[in-house]
């Protein structure tokens, strides 16, 4: 076929180059596509880093994933699975660290049948701002009995009064560093999993100053919290209950029907 | 054209284009992965699966409105036509993308828990009482359905065996698929991203396919009410201006009282009338150019002789044609079309129809 674009004494004033995916690009045509092709993939690139900068802190959670850390300490129920540590110091103080399993699944082994046995754990270790959490190693021996460690003296919880507190409810293992963020819309889906899988359900507070806090949540009579709670999962709320503080972890008895939506 | 089917008709122009494209999603990409990096390290890194679903997600949704805006702006300005000609790989590549962000979000989001994946993308966040808890996963999976039944029909085969108007309809839910995607992001990502920065971004980008949209339109709406002169003068002829001011091998479109765009083309010393709609994808042929005499459309370069409306064999794609005559210089178009592919005599030019025609007499 014939080059359309060959220019001819007859042709009108102004015969704009015309394009045909088979025949040779006009050479007025491959000049401004020459300019305009760089610059729209520049656009392209100023608009991933304007995309990405508009992304958020997801908090100073961290997950250590590599080889797994070995625990010793005192299993308990708070309603949850809890490893109580021994910091080895002469002030008897301990250190909680909630419990999970690989996954979404909470940490539910048939061994643990009472509370207070003393044990040997292997897992990763997952912290936030103080609050600590192991996942558990799959091997059936990563959690087992062990005579060897000291009975450790443990104080009683502290009842702080009742209390309303907002914020939202997540999922303590994405919270403390499993997923990052592990809070918000699109994380409600996986906070929803996490928590109906047995993870314990953390509501997070800021205070005025942007100060974040995380408190356990339970029933009113002290155990796992159902259903009740999946409607609310990552939505903003205000919850009445009891405050309980145990060894630096807070704990709210949930009142019945005292989960509203903000 | 083509007269059999491969699965793609690879051509120099065609390689260029993908490789430009995919270089700037995977620049977009790697740009968005690298700034993230930088940003939040350490204790505050985002989890890299997050931060290449998110790159993922909003590459697809750059890429939406970067074809979007090659409609309109291929109508605005013809020079920006070659972007439009290979735009079927760019929306596959869209859809492969955004399908890769929606593997990767169920995969992580949905995945490892005591319900099927499947189960929970559709149960889990499912609240329909309010808009802002409205489970935005559904927005995304709907846009993605009907991402997927573009680009699986995307080939000509289907566009032959659905017909040029039902295919043309089904890629039409683009818009659609668009509108659910904006609902994805603004439910998802904005809300868990609070901020000034990404809903501006979002507007804008809503703003810019609006704006060039309507653009398009109003000029489309020009070029009918300035070249349909309601000057009719009988109901089945319609003034198609002078024939000197149709510029040679070009044509000039006119709208018949049903709103049916019709072109009439100058060529070979005569004038000639088919329906602005090219068989492929309704391209306007108005604005492509006689071509080896043929009529070729802008957007693929299908072609079509003028007389008869048909493509020149091997190829057995057919158009209407129209009725056309010369008044006192004028064309004259009968409303009426003609079966696709009806042998219609072009009307023959005098040189005083073509009295400041450029200084030309009858050449073509």
């Amino acid at each position: 076929m014939s080059d359309p674009n060959s220019s001819s004494p007859h042709d009108p004033p102004f015969d704009p180059p015309f394009y045909v995916g088979y025949l040779p690009v006009p050479a007025p045509l491959r000049r401004f596509l020459g300019i305009a092709a760089p610059l729209a993939a520049g656009l392209v690139i100023i608009a991933a880093l304007a995309a990405s900068v508009t992304q958020r802190d997801p908090g100073p959670a961290r997950w250590n994933d590599g080889v797994a850390q070995q625990f010793r300490g005192h299993l308990i129920r708070w309603p949850y699975p809890i490893l109580l540590v021994s910091d080895d110091s002469a002030k008897h103080e301990a250190s909680m660290y909630l419990l999970v399993e690989m996954g979404k699944h909470g940490a539910e082994r048939p061994k643990w049948s009472r509370d207070g046995v003393a044990v040997f754990a292997s897992g990763w270790k997952l912290d936030r701002d103080g609050r600590q959490m192991i996942e558990l190693e799959p091997a059936s021996d990563a959690l087992r009995e062990d005579t060897s460690i000291p009975r450790l003296a443990v104080s009683s919880p502290v009842q702080i009064g009742t209390v309303t507190l907002k914020g939202e409810i997540v999922d303590s293992k994405c919270y403390l560093g499993a997923m990052k963020p592990g809070e918000g819309k699109t994380h409600k889906a996986c906070a929803t999993l996490c928590i109906k899988g047995g993870i314990p359900p953390v509501l997070v507070t800021r205070d005025a100053s942007g100060r974040l806090d995380h408190i356990l949540l339970c029933s009113e009579t002290g155990e796992a919290l159902g259903s009740e709670i999946w409607p609310f999962i990552a939505d903003p709320v205000a919850i009445t209950g009891e405050l309980e503080v145990w060894h630096g972890l807070k704990r709210l008895r949930v009142s019945a029907g005292g989960i509203h939506s903000l | 054209m083509s007269v059999g089917y491969s699965a793609v008709q690879w051509s120099h122009h065609k390689r260029v284009y993908d490789a430009i494209a995919a270089g700037a999603a995977a620049g977009y990409i790697a740009a968005f992965l690298a700034i993230g990096k930088v940003l939040w390290h350490g204790q505050h890194a985002i989890s890299d699966e997050i931060l290449v679903m998110r790159a993922l997600g909003s590459c697809a949704i750059v890429l939406l409105h970067v074809i979007l805006c090659i409609g309109p702006l291929a109508r605005l300005d013809a020079r920006f036509l070659p972007v439009l000609y290979n735009r079927r790989h760019l929306g596959v590549m869209t859809f492969l993308i955004a399908l890769s962000h929606a593997a990767l979000a169920i995969g992580y989001y949905h995945g490892f828990g005591v319900v099927n994946p499947a189960y929970s993308l559709l149960t889990s966040s499912a609240s329909i009482n309010s808009f802002a808890s409205f489970p935005f996963e559904w927005l995304g999976l709907g846009a993605l359905l009907i991402m997927f039944l573009m680009a699986s029909t995307s080939h000509d085969f289907w566009l032959r065996n659905l017909s040029s108007r039902t295919w043309k309809r089904l890629h039409m839910l683009v818009y659609v698929a668009y509108a659910l995607l904006i609902g994805h992001v603004a439910l998802g990502a904005l809300q868990t991203n609070r901020g000034d920065l990404a809903p501006i971004l979002m507007g804008l980008g809503l703003l810019l396919v609006c704006g060039l949209h309507l653009a398009a339109a109003r000029r489309e709406h020009a070029i009918d009410r300035g070249q349909n002169p309601a000057t009719s003068n009988s109901e089945t002829w319609l003034d198609a201006g002078p024939v000197a001011s149709i510029p040679k091998s070009r044509a000039r479109s006119v709208c018949a009282p049903g709103g049916e765009r019709i072109a009439v083309f100058r060529h070979a010393g005569g004038v000639s009338a088919v329906t602005n709609t090219c068989a492929h994808q309704g391209g306007p042929l108005s604005e492509g150019r006689v071509i080896d005499g043929c009529i070729t459309c802008p957007w693929h370069g299908w072609q079509y002789k003028p007389g008869d409306g048909c493509s020149p064999p091997p190829f057995q794609e057919k158009i209407a044609t129209y009725q056309i005559r010369i008044v006192q210089g004028r064309a004259e178009v009968n409303t009426r079309p003609l079966p696709p592919g009806t042998p219609v005599e072009p009307a023959r030019l005098g040189e005083s129809d073509l009295a400041g025609a450029y200084g030309e007499g009858l050449h073509v």
